[in-house]
């Protein structure tokens, strides 16, 4: 047997521990554990990317399996962690052990791999919590008071919902007497085993929902987004909050799907009150931080649609499923760029504003003439989170809807298509500050390692919308995913 | 094969422009514009060539498949398609030309080609697909590179405001269409075809949606229009667009971007007219600004301005036609468009002329310091004339033809429904819009100079007054090929086609209604008496106005403060309003979540007072949010237990 398909898994254990002799390096300062651990992403993302969509592939008696699901989402984790690891290497020069830095993220990024690949409950929670713990102390990086305060959040409330998730977790299995993934589906769809596997349900369902950061389990994460360094929540926002969907889609739609009528309303709910209270309280935002965390809850609002699409008809779920491996996908990108993008602001007013205030969007004022590489990557990210076409995030927002109009969900994508109208008014806020403002900062650096990964991810944002291969790499996800659970 | 194959390029070589100038445009030839020139003069030629094509019964329509059944993307020609695309790149290759000219000062040229090649692309493409989500991403497009240019002076603290003012209120309109597409999309998506303009205009597709819903799609496309052809009461926008360069208000307020509203109308007129009721609200709703516009126009005096209303007033005109059109079918997308195209010639004429006016007068726009500029800058003065001329539509002039047709529909749309509303509108709307056109050209080039400023302005230069030329050659001719026009563009939909929609809609087609003499000749005594009522008071400044122009005048106020509907939109809606909704989620986000959370967090320590508290701060909140969430999960999924 070979085990070709786990090797990207395999680099990024192993430099994971590599770089943590960075220790022993004279002068390194974090670098050497910054290029290996770009280098070892790099490898792994190139490795997943010259694979493809494979053929569903089990290893260790199915617990495992590498098909195209994985793929995709291993493709946007290591694409995340390579925004944010460049980015680092300028970061962590000046930061205390820098190699813990690498070292974490990459175990971070394992443990998401690990969710993308595993096809049992056991390695999908084993994974989970890997990514988990190693993000709760990222977040208190900078040992000062607001990182830690995020830090201890993040970790009391993780702890408490990955107890609700286990608890469901337990449920299910006892119900169904199996831990893997499709025979669960399989044991429901022939004995739906009700209410036991209802009370598995609901646990599942809010476990997930804060991880996803769903209104009303959303409140830590504006806190844990707005206190942790901007690298840190570029990582959790763009990267942690997606396995939740993957680990979602899997438990939920493979799994769960016998339960999907169950689960209607209340994710339906859930959706809506996600997008609208997230887009609203973002639009009254002053600090651009905040208002990226409060948008990030309404993004993962619009993707929770896939889950209602579902829910309401299996005949409409592939393109549902796709809108929704999509928008993460786009929105992962974005966000993942606007924050590594904040940072480069925050840093050049980080001399004269009190602490807490260098976000605030008046220091955006008169950036396209400061700054006006940032700047323009900055206004193309903004609208492309606003729904602005041709832009990637226009596209993958209208499949989501377009799933929710065919399913026969008029109502839900007239609220979501208001909703990204409101949108649109506070991220169009960020660029007419930039362009429209005399500028309040004489100079902003612009460091190459913070604008490479944003520009990176704005050519992503502004190509991929336009290139057949996306659509064709999601909608092929998402039939193997429906093929798993059972469904035609 | 012949240009039709290639008329995509049409779309594509401005983005090549665009790309171009953005890149290397500052390193050419007079520091940018010359590849936007270049490429949008390509534009044009296979514009022409097209027609020619198409003039011959060519037509084509090629969709590819996009990322989901039914979704495509691809191009069409058709006679609708085709003179617009002709007009938009012939008119802004016109404004390009002149823009040489008008920009040369400016440090930012090449930013400001980059920007208007990809206005002119997305304009193109707009006009070119076939398909609404296509057309509707190529309208954002044209919509954001208006708000650029808008803005373009962005050191100018109103052009700022201006740029945010026009995306606040056209984003209404856009959503509005963006819902239509979805409702319509909504009643059409299970078929099994591209969803093509072709398909879908058919009656079998169109018989089988409610006809409440054909309604509220035609209606929620009305609302798109009305955005971007900045209709009541969402006009707001335009006269403050007047911050932006001239040639930028030439080009998209004038000539291009703000007939997409009417382009968008015209091209889904097979739904409008297969549902009920739809086009008796877009005659009203044209003829009602076409007359409320004309009246601001009046009182302002800045030249610009009186020029953007105008621009309103006559896009009324458009839709109103569109509306009026229920009685004649598919004839109402023809006459409609002929005047939309002789007012994007005289309109950017106008425009233009009045940008040579500013560069000679170092950018004063105020009418009150100008005169006597006949002498001082006749080829510009005679330009105008005569683009004044036919928007008050004097008799053979091109805006003659145009105007009169309409207003004669309106008065046959009246007779055949009883319903002369939309007539009268536009009749008085003609009427006025003599008057304040003339008092225009009479304050601004007759009489002695009231200003420094206007005694030492001096004729533009060459290049910018040969584009004046020509675009003067058609306004003033363009009248001459209005038969021929009526009957290519008339003809693009099938009139079989269109009478059996119409019947699906409840409206009764006449055919040649026989109009009074009197009626006939009404439009041009409106705009002779017009004149000549303008000649009376303002040539030479002859009577006295100061007596009726103070604010003691109610009539001049509420004119003077636009009806107040800039205090209700900003202060009212947007200010008040948002405010207070925004504050009503903040504190359904702080108060409500936060306070059931923090009330119960509360009971739960005082029950457990007896067991040792964890001092978590507010952590526990959040805990206890998230238990909360999973109480209302289980009621909800519990519900059906």
């Amino acid at each position: 047997m070979s085990y070709g398909l786990l090797l990207p898994e395999l680099i990024i254990a192993a430099s994971a521990l590599i770089v943590l002799l960075d220790v022993f390096v004279k002068n390194s300062r974090g670098r050497f554990a910054g290029y290996v651990s770009i280098i070892a992403i790099l490898v792994s993302l190139i490795l997943v990317l010259k694979d493809g969509l494979v053929d569903p592939t089990p290893y260790f008696n199915d617990t495992i399996v590498v098909d195209s699901v994985s793929q995709i989402f291993n493709m946007i984790f290591l694409v995340v962690a390579l925004l944010v690891v460049i980015a680092g290497v300028a970061y962590t020069e000046d930061k205390f052990h820098p190699e813990v830095f690498y070292s974490l993220l990459l175990f971070a990024t394992l443990g998401m791999m690990i969710v993308a690949i595993s096809n049992d409950l056991i390695p999908l929670f084993v994974g989970f919590e890997l990514a988990s713990l190693a993000t709760y102390p990222m977040a208190a990086f900078e040992r000062e008071r607001r990182g830690i305060e995020a830090s201890i959040k993040y970790f009391v409330i993780g702890g408490l919902s990955s107890a609700i998730l286990l608890f469901g977790l337990s449920y299910i299995y006892g119900v169904t007497g199996t831990t893997n993934i499709p025979q669960i589906a399989e044991t429901l769809s022939a004995n739906i085993m009700k209410p036991a596997s209802l009370l598995g349900l609901i646990f599942v369902v809010a476990g997930f929902g804060f991880k996803m950061a769903l209104v009303p389990f959303h409140m830590w994460a504006i806190d844990v987004y707005d206190g942790a360094p901007h690298l840190i929540s570029a990582l959790l926002s763009s990267a942690s909050k997606k396995m939740a969907f993957i680990a979602g889609f899997k438990v939920l739609i493979v799994g769960l799907i016998a339960l999907r009528f169950d689960w209607y309303i209340g994710i339906a709910l859930l959706a809506v009150i996600t997008m609208t209270v997230g887009n609203v309280v973002a639009a009254i935002q002053q600090s651009v931080k905040r208002m990226l965390a409060y948008s990030s809850v309404a993004h993962a609002g619009y993707i929770a649609i896939a889950f209602v699409v579902i829910s309401k008809s299996l005949e409409h779920a592939e393109i549902a499923l796709a809108g929704g491996i999509l928008h993460i996908f786009s929105h992962a990108l974005m966000n993942g760029g606007a924050f590594i993008l904040a940072s480069i602001v925050a840093a050049g007013v980080i001399a004269r504003a009190k602490p807490g205030e260098e976000d605030n969007l008046e220091n955006y004022a008169g950036l396209g003439k400061v700054a006006p590489v940032s700047a323009l990557l900055m206004a193309i990210l903004m609208l492309s989170l606003g729904g602005v076409p041709p832009l990637f995030g226009f596209f993958s927002k209208a499949v989501i809807f377009l799933s929710a109009i065919k399913a026969d969900l008029l109502w839900l994508a007239i609220i979501g298509v208001l909703n990204s109208a409101l949108s649109l008014y506070y991220y169009a806020r960020v660029v007419m500050y930039m362009y429209w403002k005399d500028p309040v900062l004489e100079r902003v650096n612009e460091p190459l390692l913070y604008v490479l990964p944003v520009a990176i991810a704005t050519v992503g944002v502004l190509l991929l919308g336009l290139y057949p291969p996306t659509y064709r790499w999601a909608f092929e996800a998402a039939h193997t995913l429906l093929q798993m659970g059972g469904v035609p | 094969m012949g240009w039709i194959d290639y008329a995509y390029w049409i779309a594509l070589l401005p983005l090549i422009g665009f790309v171009l100038e953005l890149f290397i445009g500052k390193y050419t030839w007079k520091q940018g514009g010359i590849f936007a020139n270049l490429t949008i003069l390509g534009s044009t030629i296979i514009s022409i060539g097209t027609l020619i094509e198409v003039l011959g019964g060519a037509r084509i329509d090629v969709s590819v498949p996009w990322f989901y059944q039914g979704i495509v993307v691809g191009y069409m020609i058709d006679p609708l398609a085709i003179v617009m695309l002709c007009m938009v790149s012939f008119v802004s290759l016109m404004i390009h030309i002149y823009a040489l000219g008008y920009m040369e000062e400016d440090p930012d040229k090449s930013l400001y080609f980059a920007e208007t090649s990809l206005f002119t692309c997305g304009m193109l493409g707009l006009v070119l697909s076939n398909n609404l989500l296509q057309l509707f991403i190529f309208w954002e497009l044209v919509g954001l590179c208006s708000y650029l240019l808008i803005g373009f002076w962005w050191y100018k603290p109103e052009a700022a405001a201006a740029g945010k003012k026009a995306f606040l209120t056209t984003r209404v309109g856009d959503v509005l269409f963006l819902l239509g597409i979805i409702l319509l999309y909504y009643n059409v998506s299970h078929l099994p075809e591209p969803l093509t303009f072709q398909y879908i205009f058919s009656l079998e597709v169109l018989e089988a949606i409610p006809p409440t819903h054909l309604t509220a799609i035609a209606l929620l496309f009305l609302g798109g229009a009305v955005g971007k052809s900045s209709q009541f009461p969402l006009h707001v926008w335009i006269p403050d667009a007047m911050e932006g360069p001239t040639t930028v208000s030439a080009l998209i307020h004038a000539a291009t971007m703000v007939t997409a509203g009417i382009y968008l109308v015209a091209r889904t007129y097979p739904i409008f007219i297969a549902s009920p009721g739809a086009l008796v609200i877009v005659a009203v709703l044209g003829g009602f600004t076409a007359l409320f516009a004309a009246t601001l126009g009046l009182v302002v005096n800045d030249i610009k301005r009186v020029l953007a209303y105008s621009t309103i007033s006559q896009l009324g005109y458009m839709l109103c036609m569109l509306g009026v059109g229920s009685i004649i079918g598919a004839f109402a997308v023809g006459y409609s468009l002929f005047h939309l195209i002789s007012h994007a010639f005289f309109k950017a004429l106008l425009f233009l002329c009045s940008g040579v006016v500013l560069h000679g007068l170092a950018d004063t726009r105020d009418l009150r310091e100008m005169g006597g500029l006949l002498s001082r800058m006749p080829i510009t003065a005679i330009a105008m004339l005569i683009g004044a001329l036919s928007l008050s539509g004097f008799p053979l002039t091109a805006g003659f033809f145009s105007k009169d047709r309409i207003i004669e529909t309106a008065y046959e749309y009246g007779v055949a429904t009883g319903d002369y509303l939309p007539w009268i509108f536009i009749l008085l709307a003609a009427l006025l819009t003599a008057i304040y056109t003339f008092r225009l050209w009479f304050m601004a080039f007759t009489g002695e100079p009231r200003s420094y400023l206007a005694e030492h302005a001096h004729e533009g230069s060459k290049i910018m007054t040969a584009p004046l030329i020509v675009l003067a050659a058609f306004a003033l001719g363009f009248g001459i090929l209005q038969s021929r026009f009526y009957e290519f563009v008339g003809a693009n939909f099938d009139t079989h086609l269109i009478g059996e929609l119409a019947h699906l809609g409840g409206y009764h087609l006449h055919h040649g209604g026989e109009v009074p003499l009197i009626i006939m000749i009404l439009p041009a005594i409106c705009a002779i008496g017009g004149i000549a009522i303008a000649a009376g008071i303002w040539y030479n400044n002859r009577v006295d106005l100061s007596r009726y122009i103070s604010k003691s005048n109610p009539i001049y106020r509420l004119l003077w403060n636009k009806y107040y509907l800039d205090y209700i939109f900003k202060d009212l809606i947007a200010e008040r309003l948002f405010g207070f909704v925004a504050l009503l989620a903040e504190a359904f986000d702080r108060c409500i979540i936060d306070g059931i959370v923090n009330g119960i967090s509360r009971a739960i320590i005082a029950i457990g007072s007896g067991l040792k508290r964890i001092q978590t701060g507010v952590v526990e909140t959040y805990a206890t949010a998230v238990v909360i969430g999973v109480v209302i999960l289980i009621l909800l999924i519990g519900g059906v237990l």
